[in-house]
């Protein structure tokens, strides 16, 4: 920054500072005015060599400081502190910093804020979202990198992932570690008692739903609070059927390409939550309960389906019902004989632009991203790892097992994790929401989010 | 040397207690509300170490914005219906309490000031649970009254929901200006009340010429305050209920500003969003002190 607008915008600030002031009021409500982020020195970049291939397999010896960061939500911790003994131990030298917890992200801002970020970051939980890390350039691009990188076993990093990274602008900047999927879930018990056949399309979705609403319980809920859990398990996976089940679209929505938003497929993926809303399907409670709520009356059968994620089951272990058995598809959105859609939800691991120590964080992906490591992933935080491989065997929960199935069923379309725009994303849980409210119309959702995705390409 | 001494110690007095005072002032709140004024002049993500001069862009485009204007309304009706719920409530409990003497006077005076304890976020949840659609209080009180099973999404309204934020905080704000009423109409001596009962004033009589007047100052703080808190506190409320839904039709300033500046991303948006907090504040309080300026009456 050069140091005149600084100047300007220091004087501005001075003046509006002063009019206030003057006419003496209380002015105590800039307290929750966010961290006095310590900003302006300049990027303390770090000018490492950097440009090391996976070639060699760490066979360097790794010295200093490693920082990483790494949220502690829903998968918890025990993978982590597993991992980084295991990675302690083959690199004794090295002197590892763990810095996780459940307010991490909170709590590491003003370091990245300031040019002194971790290592190495785990990309999960709230207030993190590595789009925007992209657009900020903390991110250490890894496409170089990642091209030949071979894991601590020598096989390539980038043939034993499930699914691909996300690109930015075709770069690679994060790599996913968690292979989730969004969907709906069910209870196959009260299925089987009442008789209702579980649906595998949409057509089949419509006809029990009729019978379940006839048997006076509410097919569908949701959680209208967090309008993403709809947007994740229904509309996207209903927006690539109706694209003949092409993915790129939800690439192109991702990079706010507003012809993207203009599609019929769109039109035709919310026609199907307008379907659902007018045959009184949707439970009326769903637009102002949270997920937990959501979740709660599902389980006690009020409702028969919930859009969620995999992590539902482990969510909500201490109220699950006795003889209650998890029903799960990826999508019901798909016509008749068509393609199981499942959009997958993930968690990335990345590396600071102005990491200080990016040897030993390339060594520690090589690391992670083996074999060893992913079964030890879906046993520790009970979600599939990113890691090819059959996990039949392993002591993953059944569900897992269930969704691991389609994950790597040919019939199924997988829709690698992606991020949207912030402002995008919120525009399209807004007018979610509106929609299913009857408040608005699906025109009226196009062009809402056409107006945000316009304006984040600015 | 030994000259002015007295003056001089007067001076040190006095100043070892305000300047500690004026220096955590203006640490903590001066220095931030510059903070946030200079960053409100900045494009910036909040999570980047470099931001964009804008000059005041962010305030333009807070004009083009539909979801402050509607976020203002909000908070200015959450102004209008607390000063005039939680005035004429805490007045009204304020002279029952103090005026009628009963027996469970004082176990009133408790359980209406325990909402002022609890946390507004318990309150926030406590509420949620009354206005659930489908195991909630409300419906299920208002079920034993129809036929059919009542079933109002209170907070999904797809307009005028706010108006379901304004209960629980006008319940949660009773308590404290009740005690403040309190103490001022404890203040007001006895036979101010017997000389006019014995010209023959009822107790609206009394209410209306002796009470009112001399609690009035009173009453001016608490309106002025109310309008205060209101405008910088409702974000909590707001987050815990609704988190500013269904469609953004109860997102208020503050919860607005959270929302621009840490999960979309636009700090120095949201900086201008408390900056202009800051400036509606300050010009509420002058209009308002100005309407309420009436001849203060005392008691000699």
């Amino acid at each position: 920054m050069v140091s005149k607008t600084r100047l300007a915008a220091l004087g501005i600030a001075a003046l509006m500072a002063v009019a206030p002031l003057a006419g003496c009021g209380s002015s105590k409500e800039e307290a929750k005015q966010p961290e006095p982020a310590k900003t302006e020195e300049p990027a303390a970049t770090n000018t490492d060599e950097g440009n090391k291939t996976g070639s060699d397999d760490g066979a360097k010896k790794l010295t200093g400081e490693f920082e990483i960061q790494y949220f502690v939500g829903g998968y918890g911790d025990k993978w982590w502190k597993k991992v980084i003994a295991d990675f302690q131990a083959a690199n004794p030298d090295l002197k590892i910093k763990e810095s996780g917890g459940p307010k991490i992200n909170d709590q590491m801002k003003p370091r990245w804020v300031g040019g002194n970020p971790p290592d190495f970051v785990y990309i999960d939980g709230p207030n993190l979202n590595d789009r925007q890390m992209v657009e900020d350039g903390q991110l250490e691009d890894l496409t170089d990198w990642l091209k030949d990188a071979k894991n601590i076993d020598g096989e390539k990093i980038s043939d034993i992932l499930a699914q691909p990274p996300q690109l930015f602008d075709g770069k690679v900047y994060d790599i996913p570690l968690v292979l989730n999927s969004w969907g709906v879930f069910w209870d196959k018990a009260l299925f089987k008692e009442k008789g209702w056949e579980e649906p595998t399309d949409w057509q089949s979705f419509m006809a029990v739903s009729d019978k379940i609403k006839a048997a006076g319980v509410t097919p569908f809920i949701h959680t209208g609070k967090y309008p993403y859990y709809i947007n994740g398990a229904i509309l996207y996976p209903a927006i690539v059927s109706a694209n003949n089940n092409d993915i790129s679209i939800l690439q192109d929505m991702a990079a706010s390409k507003v012809e993207a938003f203009q599609s019929p497929a769109v039109m035709a993926a919310l026609n199907k939550i307008v379907e659902l809303r007018d045959k009184g399907f949707i439970d009326k409670a769903s637009i102002q309960i949270n997920h937990t709520d959501s979740q709660m009356l599902f389980l006690q059968h009020k409702d028969a389906f919930i859009p969620n994620g995999l992590w539902l089951p482990n969510e909500m272990a201490k109220d699950i019902p006795g003889g209650f058995a998890f029903g799960f598809i990826p999508s019901l959105t798909q016509d008749n004989g068509g393609k199981v859609v499942a959009n997958t939800s993930t968690a990335n691991v990345a590396i600071a632009k102005n990491a200080k120590n990016k040897d030993a964080a390339k060594a520690f992906l090589q690391f992670i991203f083996s074999k060893a490591q992913a079964s030890q992933w879906a046993e520790l935080s009970g979600a599939p790892s990113n890691i090819k491989g059959d996990i039949s065997d392993s002591n993953a929960p059944s569900h897992v097992k269930d969704a691991a199935k389609y994950l790597t069923d040919p019939n199924t379309v997988v829709v690698p994790a992606i991020t949207f725009n912030a402002d995008v994303d919120k525009a399209m849980q807004d007018a979610t929401d509106a929609l299913t409210i009857s408040k608005i119309t699906p025109e009226q959702w196009v062009e809402r989010v056409v107006e945000a995705a316009k304006k984040a390409n600015k | 040397m030994r000259l002015g001494t007295t003056k001089w110690q007067r001076g040190l007095f006095i100043a070892t207690f305000i300047l500690p005072t004026f220096l955590f002032f203006c640490l903590f709140t001066i220095y931030p509300v510059v903070q946030a004024m200079y960053y409100s002049l900045f494009d910036w993500s909040g999570s980047s170490d470099n931001k964009t001069f804008i000059g005041f862009d962010n305030f333009k485009e807070m004009i083009h914005d539909p979801i402050i204007w509607n976020a203002m309304g909000n908070d200015y009706f959450l102004v209008v219906g607390k000063i005039i719920g939680i005035m004429i409530l805490a007045t009204f409990f304020a002279v029952a309490l103090t005026r009628f003497r009963f027996k469970l006077s004082n176990f009133f005076r408790s359980i209406f000031f325990i909402p002022n304890v609890i946390s507004v976020v318990v309150i926030g949840v406590l509420w949620n649970f009354i206005y659930n659609p489908q195991i909630g209080f409300l419906n299920a009180f208002l079920s034993l009254f129809t036929e059919e099973k009542v079933d109002i999404t209170w907070l999904g309204f797809t307009s005028h929901t706010i108006w379901m934020l304004l209960p629980p905080a006008i319940w949660a704000g009773i308590g404290f200006y009740m005690i403040l009423l309190i103490a001022a109409i404890q203040g007001i001596p006895e036979s101010y009340y017997e000389a006019s009962s014995l010209e023959g004033a009822g107790q609206w009589a009394q209410f209306r010429h002796i009470t009112l007047p001399l609690i009035w100052e009173q009453m001016k703080v608490s309106i002025l305050n109310i309008m205060m808190t209101t405008l910088n506190g409702s974000f909590v409320i707001v987050m815990i209920m609704t988190n500013g839904g269904p469609d953004n039709s109860t997102q208020v300033m503050g919860s607005y500003l959270y929302q621009m500046a840490f999960t979309q991303y636009h700090f120095g948006y949201g900086a201008a969003i408390g900056v202009l907090i800051l400036i509606v504040s300050l010009i509420t309080t002058v209009i308002l002190q100005r309407l309420m300026r009436q001849e203060t009456i005392e008691i000699s």
